[in-house]
């Protein structure tokens, strides 16, 4: 289950504003000012524990402004919920008091606050003739705000961001004109009082900066603690008797300690001393107090965490910033994990302006991650940088009009095919120089785009999670960005992945030539001239700089690929890019000739056709973990990435033999063997020689020799 | 996990509790019925693992309450039980929630209280001659009402009467109990989904005093369970001998029948062990079954030489003579007063007997449930508010007390008073520390009301509920107390008597056979056992009837029991009532009187 939309009704600054959401992870992007904070206060409204009270307690300062005189309006905060099903018990009691019943299967429930005048004054309204504007502007002048009541409904049907459902049921101010009736079905049930929606859901809010160190050292809000807690009272006695025996043994090993005991003499002498055997007290002794109870015992746990690779493990408080809180969200997403066994209706997360906590590379992985959890996530921000990790179906972006603010829903209506193209634009424009573990700069729209799509098909992990940033220069005026790259100023790696031009056919003009062949040669050759200038002019560049180096595509992108041997991938783009039957044939037979000459002019033709970028995308479909990145890319991650830790070459090699083996059960045997070795790897029994001679057996030919091989 | 010791349960009872799957259970008199079900319902909110929640339907709230304290007693936690009657059931988990889907309660309505529906009734019968608003009873069944007065004469008169009466209720937007039960079971039937809901969040339905169940209830309970298939669990328990309420539509459903409408296994058990009664009692009661059921003496009295009279020579002017002569001989045989009992068939004859009683034994003290000085509408919030005014604090009564305050400002919560900071203990403390100087009970309860909204800074005219409860709350008892003065009570406006209401029950026990369900006392004294009173004389199921009735009433007995059929009650035309007839039927070696 999870918030499907959520409409405000002169909530603050919101109107009238609906802003819809998704399972998993959703953004809602908006400027400083726009109304972000005042988002998640209202789901809070009705859905947190600790928001109950204020829940209760509206104020004036919560109307809307644009309203003007707010006396006699109401304030509507509505959620709905999809993915509800009657079979699963843990939603039974919710659905009781919110599903819809108006379809033939129950699919969505509603839960709503709404803050109106009491009966009383909605009598006086429901009584008033139209036009009666006098006694209007009398009943509306003796309103305050304790004239108001809050109650939760569930089940509603009214569509309350329509103006005249608005209308219809709070009244026309403007006109005077009321309906005569008090009580409306529309706006649903009450909730009924078996039924606390904040205790049936559980919902953490985190806020921009907050102190997650002084989280972690208050033992209530300490997330440690909480998920040991769920574990201490599943603990089996026979397990903890052992523990227990042997901490009453440490108690009175202390206890027995000489120097301890020779305190104890001490005070009782002293106190004999000072205060004559009359006074003092009949016994005293020392007494060791560790805790026996499993409870207490695992408060004494601490987390200790390594943050670099020395194998240092460090308490919280000594982590960076950004370390502490990536513990502290992954606990509280652990801690979502353990509800759902403890049976919380749903679990929603809400994060505000997440890029106050921890790193934008992290949050990406970490987002692009929680996937498999249970929870929903909503996280405000105001940097476009995150804005990529969510698929663009499930942001929402808020625009501020004066005092007013809307919500917008980029990829409302569209369809799936058109929304992934806007996708892989916004993947492809982002702009995280600076933060960047390491980038690779690229000369155009097609490298941005299908560099990442190459790594994550063929190596299985995303350029995000190897910290590299792919940015796109949009020309080859690559040096003004790389001068940033330098012992003096960032000192990351950037590698510059750029053309040669090199001619790929025969550019000897031959007098046979047509006009149209000549001047082709011709610009050819001048490309290729161009290209060696490039070459020198960046070699001088980078010389002697660690931080920077070059790697040049032969010819250029799209002729490299397929000279790589992947001709196939663009094959399959052909009945996009031709409708003649004809035409798709003859490029087909070009496509597989063989000859450099003729594959690469019909895979630039069909670039030309459809706009580079375009069909950059189009070829994108058709990437599966079976191409071959190009050499001159492999090199260019390799420099920009670094050394490979282990781990993550073994995740490379396990992800290999899954796309290998992983269709083709036929012998599992092998595969076994192969993570076997995988494994000894890892853990340092075997060497990457040794490894690669296994590789060699089990994966001929694979795309990971080559990128091995570019590791050297 | 709860667990018991053996010695709390007997086989049967245990076999019960364990038993996994659905049960009917018919239970004998004294049988530990109740003791069963609290057992049950505790074990199966001890072994909850998810949210849902156990259901337990009975027969009156104080049953309810008393299940509750029982279960709360035995330290089980009791969050995810929900018990009380039908109609609380009806309106709580049906009305409340579903109500927006019917078109005669979608804008809101009002549940009117039995004083509200006499004074409604009483109007509109005024035009009709032999006609009042006791002849207006009726019950609602799938297909419309049926009346229960018995006089089919009076019939048509009273379908006009009733026709203007729902008339006139849904123009006002308000209900009686009747029509919660049928608006509940309309919803129901045509929206399919509500039983699939309440199936889910419903893992138990338990039922207790099955015999008196209407139709219209079962068929609620049934499409609950039988949408649930299977998942939600029953316990269906009663006795079909002790059916005394067919003429409020109480109906015992076979088992058979009720398995089939359900759609759900169920098993029969039955609880066949009599604790209560000694074997010469239990021979008595047996010559009256309906049903054939089967009663074995278990219990500490089982052996007791029993006192088993019938007395036919009293007379209607000397029938308290000799009650008073019963009841002496009774105290002095060492039987406490609270463990006597005084039963007749109708209010009426009890109304003059218990005012003799009272003059005739000024050392003992007398209690029946119509002895009640204010309205008894138990939805009323001031009536629950006046259970602890009324009440001291004790250790004793802390945990009802705690949850009457509880009750209290749930009410307050759903009137809109802003209740985050009033809790349980806190609205007690503020009222035991009103001082009220004030001897007449309603002034007494009044000064009281007005002083600890003050206390607790709620100002009456902000929520209109309030008044209209508070008006509605004394112009019912005002109405009651004059009624019970004109039969004699006068004492019973003094606030002494008020605050003997709510205690521990004292004295001897007056009251109808209906009235004692489930009670069971040393000795049981009754008289106006006369035909035309049992059985009613136009009961169409005379006999059978009477046989139930006068099962129910000398099962109560523990030790002795005593029959008393007075001669000389005048009948108006038709002369005198004679001595019920199935009484007199039954062969018995009376002890003599």
């Amino acid at each position: 289950m999870h918030i499907s939309k959520l409409t405000l009704i002169n909530y603050r600054n919101f109107k009238n504003t609906s802003l819809r959401f998704h399972k998993g992870v959703n953004t809602i992007i908006g400027e400083n000012g726009s109304g972000k904070s005042n988002i998640l206060r209202a789901i809070r409204l009705l859905l947190d524990d600790t928001m109950v009270r204020a829940a209760y307690r509206l104020e004036e300062s919560d109307f809307s402004r644009s309203l003007g005189q707010w006396q006699g309006h109401w304030i509507i905060i509505s959620v709905e919920f999809e993915e509800i099903s009657t079979d699963e018990s843990v939603q039974a009691l919710f659905l009781h008091g919110a599903a819809v019943l108006d379809e033939p299967t129950v699919r969505k429930a509603t839960y709503n606050l709404i803050f109106r005048p009491k009966k009383e004054i909605r009598s006086k309204f429901a009584a008033l003739n139209v036009w009666d504007e006098d006694e209007l502007a009398q009943i509306r002048s003796t309103i305050t705000i304790n004239d108001y009541e809050t109650i939760f409904t569930g089940r509603s049907e009214a569509d309350f961001s329509d103006p005249k459902v608005y209308k219809e049921l709070v009244g026309d101010f403007e006109l005077c004109d009321f309906s005569s009736k008090t009580e409306f079905p529309e706006i649903g049930s009450k909730v009924p009082g078996f039924l606390s929606v904040t205790k049936e859901v559980s919902l953490t809010f985190i806020q921009a900066l907050r102190d997650v160190v002084a989280e972690f050292h208050n033992n209530r809000t300490n997330p440690l603690l909480t998920l040991l807690k769920s574990k201490s009272g599943q603990i089996n006695p026979a397990s903890m008797e052992p523990i227990t025996e042997m901490v009453r043994e440490l108690n009175t090993s202390i206890e027995d300690l000489e120097d301890v005991q020779s305190v104890r003499n001490h005070i009782r002498e002293t106190i004999k001393d000072a205060a004559g055997e009359t006074y003092s007290p009949a016994s005293l002794s020392i007494k060791s107090d560790l805790p026996e109870e499993a409870d207490k015992l695992f408060q004494s746990l601490r987390l200790f965490v390594g943050e670099s690779e020395e194998g240092y493990e460090g308490a919280i408080h000594e982590l960076s910033l950004g370390g502490a809180n990536l513990i502290y969200l992954t606990l509280k997403l652990l801690e979502f994990k353990y509800q759902r066994e403890k049976m919380a209706m749903a679990n929603f997360l809400l994060i505000e302006e997440p890029e106050a906590h921890i790193h934008t590379h992290i949050q990406k992985t970490l987002f692009d991650r929680i996937a498999y959890s249970d929870a929903q996530i909503i996280y405000t921000t105001h940097s476009t940088h995150i804005s990529e990790v969510s698929n663009v179906s499930n942001v929402n972006i808020l625009g501020r009009h004066g005092a007013l603010c809307e919500a917008y829903q980029p990829a409302n209506g569209l369809e799936p095919a058109q929304i992934n193209c806007i996708q892989r634009y916004l993947d492809a424009v982002r702009s995280n120089l600076l933060f960047a573990k390491s980038v690779i700069l690229v000369e155009g729209d097609v490298e941005e785009i299908l560099i990442p799509i190459l790594v994550k098909q063929v190596l299985g992990v995303s350029v995000d999670e190897l910290g590299i940033s792919v940015i796109n220069i949009r020309s080859t005026g690559f040096k003004n960005v790389a001068v940033l790259f330098h012992n003096l100023r960032i000192r990351k790696r950037c590698a510059i992945v750029t053309d040669l031009d090199q001619a790929f056919f025969d550019i000897t003009i031959q007098a046979t030539d047509t006009d149209a062949m000549t001047k082709r040669k011709t610009k050819a050759a001048g490309s290729q001239k161009a290209g060696l200038e490039r070459q020198a002019d960046l070699t001088a560049f980078t010389a002697r700089n660690p931080w920077l180096e070059t790697f040049y595509a032969k010819h250029t992108f799209e002729v490299d690929f397929v000279a790589a041997g992947n001709h196939e991938a663009v094959v399959q783009t052909l009945p996009e890019v031709y409708k003649d039957d004809d035409t798709r044939e003859l490029a087909k037979q070009q496509l597989q000739s063989g000859h450099l000459s003729k594959m690469g002019s019909r895979t630039l033709t069909m670039a030309k056709q459809e706009g580079k970028g375009w069909f950059a995308l189009l070829l994108a479909e058709y990437i599966t973990p079976e191409v071959q990145i190009p050499g001159y890319i492999l090199q260019a991650i390799h420099f920009a990435h670094g050394t490979f830790p282990l781990p993550l070459l073994a995740r490379v090699f396990q992800y290999r033999a899954e796309c290998r083996f992983g269709s083709n059960p036929v012998d599992p045997s092998m595969k076994k063997a192969f993570l076997y070795d995988v494994d000894r790897f890892v853990h340092g029994h075997i060497d990457l020689e040794t490894l690669n001679a296994s590789i060699d057996l089990m994966l001929p030919g694979d795309a990971v020799n080559d990128f091995l091989a570019e590791m050297q | 996990m709860f667990t018991w010791d053996p010695k709390d349960l007997n086989p049967e009872q245990a076999a019960a509790v364990i038993e996994p799957s659905s049960i009917f259970l018919i239970a004998c008199p004294g049988s530990g019925k109740t003791r069963t079900l609290t057992y049950k319902i505790a074990y199966e909110l001890s072994r909850r693992t998810d949210k849902r929640i156990v259901v337990a339907i009975t027969y009156t709230h104080r049953a309810a309450d008393e299940i509750q304290e029982r279960i709360e007693d035995l330290g089980v936690d009791t969050s995810g039980l929900w018990i009380g009657t039908i109609h609380a059931f009806c309106l709580e988990w049906i009305l409340k929630p579903y109500g927006i889907y019917s078109s005669d309660l979608a804008q809101g309505y009002r549940v009117i209280d039995t004083h509200d529906r006499e004074r409604l009734l009483e109007r509109l019968c005024a035009p009709y001659k032999g006609v009042t608003h006791w002849d207006c009873d009726y019950y609602v069944t799938e297909t419309g009402y049926q009346l229960g007065c018995p006089d089919s004469r009076k019939h048509p008169t009273i379908r006009q009467v009733l026709t203007a009466y729902f008339d006139e209720l849904s123009s006002n937007r308000q209900i009686d109990f009747e029509l919660i039960l049928w608006h509940a079971y309309t919803l129901v039937r045509e929206r399919a989904h509500i039983a699939v809901l309440l199936s889910r969040v419903f893992s138990h339905i338990l039922v207790d005093e099955y015999q008196d169940t209407k139709q219209i209830q079962y068929s609620l309970v049934t499409s609950i369970l039988r949408a649930g298939c299977g998942q939600t669990k029953t316990l269906i328990v009663g006795d079909p001998n002790q059916a005394i309420y067919g003429t409020l539509g109480g109906y015992a459903m076979p088992v058979e029948e009720f398995r089939t409408r359900a759609g759900i296994p169920i098993k029969e058990l039955a609880l066949s062990l009599n604790y209560r009664s000694s074997n010469r009692i239990i021979n008595y009661f047996s010559n009256y079954k309906v049903h054939e059921t089967s009663i074995n003496g278990a219990g500490k009295h089982a052996t007791f030489p029993s006192q088993v009279t019938y007395n036919q020579d009293a007379t209607r002017s000397d029938v308290h003579d000799e009650i008073v002569r019963l009841i002496q001989a009774s105290l002095s045989d060492g039987n406490t007063p609270e463990n006597i009992c005084v039963l007749a068939p109708q209010w009426v004859l009890l109304a003059s007997t218990t005012r003799k009683l009272v003059a005739m034994l000024p050392d003992q003290q007398f209690d029946g449930p119509g002895l009640v000085p204010f309205s008894n509408n138990i939805d009323n919030f001031w009536f629950k508010l006046s259970k602890i005014l009324l009440t001291e604090s004790s250790p004793r009564l802390l945990i009802r007390r705690m949850r009457w305050a509880s009750d209290v400002i749930k009410d307050l919560d759903s009137f809109g008073v802003d209740t985050t900071r009033l809790t349980p203990r806190a609205l007690l403390r503020e009222s035991n520390a009103l001082t009220i100087d004030e001897t007449d009970g309603l002034r007494y309860l009044d000064q009281a009301f007005t002083d600890l909204l003050k206390r607790l800074d709620i100002s009456q005219h902000v929520f209109p509920a309030l008044s209209t409860h508070r008006e509605a709350f004394f112009s019912s008892s005002a109405a009651r107390i004059e009624r019970l003065q004109k039969d004699g009570a006068d004492y019973i406006n003094h606030v002494s008597f008020f605050k003997k209401v709510f205690r521990e029950r004292t004295g001897i026990t007056v009251s109808t056979i209906h009235g004692v369900k489930g009670a069971e006392f040393d000795v049981v004294i009754a008289f106006g056992l006369l035909e035309g009173m049992v059985p009613h004389f136009n009961d169409p199921n005379g006999h059978i009837a009477a046989n139930k009735l006068l099962y129910v009433l000398s099962s109560r007995a523990r030790k002795h029991l005593h029959l008393i059929s007075e001669k000389g009650r005048s009948r108006g035309r038709y002369g005198e009532y004679g001595p019920t007839e199935s009484l007199t039927a039954c062969r018995f070696d009376y002890d003599p009187h």
